[in-house]
């Protein structure tokens, strides 16, 4: 029988799968920069991954603590500036990139500034940071999302999806033909986006999960894929590199922020500390 | 998508691959360590049809003019072989209107290629030159040499250039890997930005080393190896102009091509000798040493004068520490494990 796996793994692993061979790939914080050390470990040995800061072609092996973590590699090939990194995308250079989700509309657009009012915010969020820039000319753009919501209409669009769906994206002359979102990834499933319709719809749940559990997020009618597909089962040995590589995301932030604590109290008391 | 396997050929494979009749070519060196070899290459192969961009034109200017690889040029800075007598490639193409050519100032012509390496369709530019014929006069490029637009923040006219992106880049620098990552240091001048802004690379290098000596030293890069189409190792690839680091220029041997260069004859004499006369360049090192003795290119070779290291080490390469133990959590991955599955977060 094959290993147990937690539903961070599960998730960290089904981002990965995105990334294939060759490709060059910008990836944020957290949860995607795992997905891209496992990647170009197990299937995509030739992929340039790259932080926004700068830093082009590097091998994680320790999780990154931000987008200018050059603490998590022993060295990389190119040091540039954020400038060119971002003008390298806007020319056509990165093949994926990964964004985290506060708000997200039918249409993949995505809000990542405020919940609430924009001037007196219920939660502020980060902003744009590079989201924006990215969705924008990446040739294609992997959405998670955690904590955040699916809305009707978001609160500050922060972030191009397909706009009003259909052709939108493509007639607005704004954004290279063929980008945008490709897939949304969320604890319960995984999510695409029509071809015609830009709308997205349920491509797989993950094991456990039911339809039921996914339409009660939504507050709008879901279409459903008719071949709906349970997300494919992670591999011994990709669940073993995740856990290796990263055992704090393997648990989430929760439980590994409790063990932390639990650690360094244990090592001060083991000292003569109170 | 890259392309990022071994990229290493030779400089025929890399010219007769990458380099297509009527290309826009540019010369990505600027004044100094020019892709001597690679010029010479592209000449031997006959090439035809060039729009050539050159920052400051030297001798690979007045070269792959001699041998009539160039049907346009845009540069800043033309070489003359001598007072008033001896002119040079450029001159003699021009007189014989075989030549169509742009001038712009050294600053405006490194704006166009800034422009094409970002993705911008223009630049804002310095505007003195809209005094002067730099600006009246338009050869090839007519209207689109300069255009000036107001600017929507002042109201202020501005001068603008539009971004140039050629089809392919010749390149020399010191060092890089087999993957293409190439590092140049010494003189800046425009050169990461010419390669940056084309559409295809080829890069000559002193030397081929391993990946680690980049990954060591990411400052040295001025291109990511998924920009670079060919690696070509030609040691010496730059003599007789100079590689900081590896050798000086060769004065002699250049004054040699200046003085034949003077006059149509004297150059076609000097090409078919050390050009076409020379298959490689391993030919023209021994041709070169058979004529004036290997000793001479000895005295150009650089000693060592080292730049300080960059650190680039962190605390540690791994979360586990030395005992096996999360440095973090305090906990071996069994126990790790364990807390998994006391907790209920393993999915069968």
């Amino acid at each position: 029988m094959s290993k147990g796996y937690t539903l961070n793994e599960l998730l960290i692993i089904t981002c990965a799968k995105e990334i294939k061979d060759y490709q060059n790939v910008i990836l944020g914080v957290g949860l995607p920069t795992t997905a891209g050390a496992l990647a170009k470990a197990l299937y995509a040995p030739h992929a340039t991954l790259m932080m926004e800061s700068g830093i082009i072609d590097f091998q994680p092996l320790v999780p990154l603590n931000h987008i200018a973590d050059a603490h998590s590699c022993r060295g990389f090939s190119y040091a540039t500036d954020l400038f060119t990194a971002f003008t390298m995308t806007y020319r056509g250079f990165v093949d994926v990139c990964f964004l985290g989700v506060g708000q997200v509309d039918k249409f993949g657009n995505v809000n990542t500034t405020c919940i609430g009012d924009y001037e007196k915010p219920t939660l502020r969020l980060p902003g744009s940071g590079g989201a924006a820039d990215f969705i924008s000319y990446s040739k294609k753009t992997v959405l998670t999302l955690r904590g955040g919501q699916f809305v009707e209409k978001l609160d500050y669009f922060t972030s191009p999806g397909y706009l009003d769906g259909g052709d939108s994206r493509d007639r607005s002359g704004l954004f290279p033909e063929g980008s945008g979102p490709s897939m949304l990834l969320t604890t319960k499933g995984v999510f695409r986006f029509d071809d015609q319709t830009k709308e997205m719809y349920l491509a797989q749940i993950h094991p456990g999960v039911k339809v039921d559990d996914v339409l009660e997020e939504i507050p709008w009618e879901l279409k459903i894929a008719p071949d709906l597909g349970q997300t494919e089962r992670p591999t011994d040995e990709e669940i073993d590199f995740v856990r290796r590589f990263a055992p704090s995301e393997a648990l989430g932030r929760q439980v590994a922020t409790e063990l932390a604590i639990a650690h360094v109290t244990e090592r001060a008391r083991a000292r003569g500390k109170k | 998508m890259n392309h990022n396997e071994n990229k290493v050929m030779n400089a025929q494979e890399a010219i007769a691959r990458f380099v297509h009749d009527g290309d826009q070519l540019i010369i990505g060196n600027y004044t100094v360590g020019t892709c001597i070899e690679l010029v010479f290459e592209i000449c031997r192969q006959g090439k035809r049809g060039f729009t050539l961009y050159s920052q400051s034109g030297i001798m690979d200017v007045e070269m792959l003019i001699n041998a009539r690889c160039v049907d346009r040029l845009v540069t800043t800075y033309v070489m003359r072989s001598g007072g008033k007598k001896g002119g040079g490639a450029v001159e003699r193409a021009l007189q014989a209107g075989t030549l169509e050519m742009e001038d712009y100032t050294n600053f405006n012509y490194n704006a166009r290629l800034m422009a094409g390496m970002h993705g911008f369709s223009f630049i804002p530019v310095l505007e003195g030159v809209m005094a002067t014929d730099l600006f009246r006069k338009r050869g090839f490029m007519g209207e689109d040499k300069y255009r000036v637009i107001p600017c929507p923040y002042t109201g202020k006219q501005v001068l603008t250039v539009p971004a140039a992106n050629p089809d392919v880049c010749i390149i020399h620098v010191q060092r890089a890997d087999k993957l293409g990552n190439a590092q140049y240091w010494g003189s800046m001048g425009s050169v990461a930005a010419a390669a940056l802004c084309s559409k295809r690379i080829i890069v000559s290098c002193e030397e081929i080393v391993e990946h680690d000596i980049i990954q060591s030293s990411p400052h040295f890069t001025i291109i990511p190896a998924f920009r670079v189409d060919a690696v070509v190792q030609v040691p010496w690839g730059a003599h007789p102009t100079e590689v900081l680091g590896y050798y000086n220029s060769d004065r002699f041997f250049y004054g040699m091509f200046t003085q034949a260069n003077a006059t149509a004859d004297g150059a076609k004499a000097w090409m078919d000798e050390w050009v076409y006369g020379c298959p490689d360049r391993e030919a023209y090192i021994d041709h070169y040493s058979a004529r004036y003795g290997i000793g001479m290119m000895d005295k150009l070779r650089a000693k060592a004068y080292y730049s300080a290291p960059a650190n680039y080490g962190a605390a540690f390469t791994s979360v586990w520490d030395e005992t096996g133990h999360n440095r973090v959590l305090g906990l071996t991955l069994e126990q790790i494990e364990t807390v998994m599955a006391e907790r209920g977060m393993l999915y069968e």
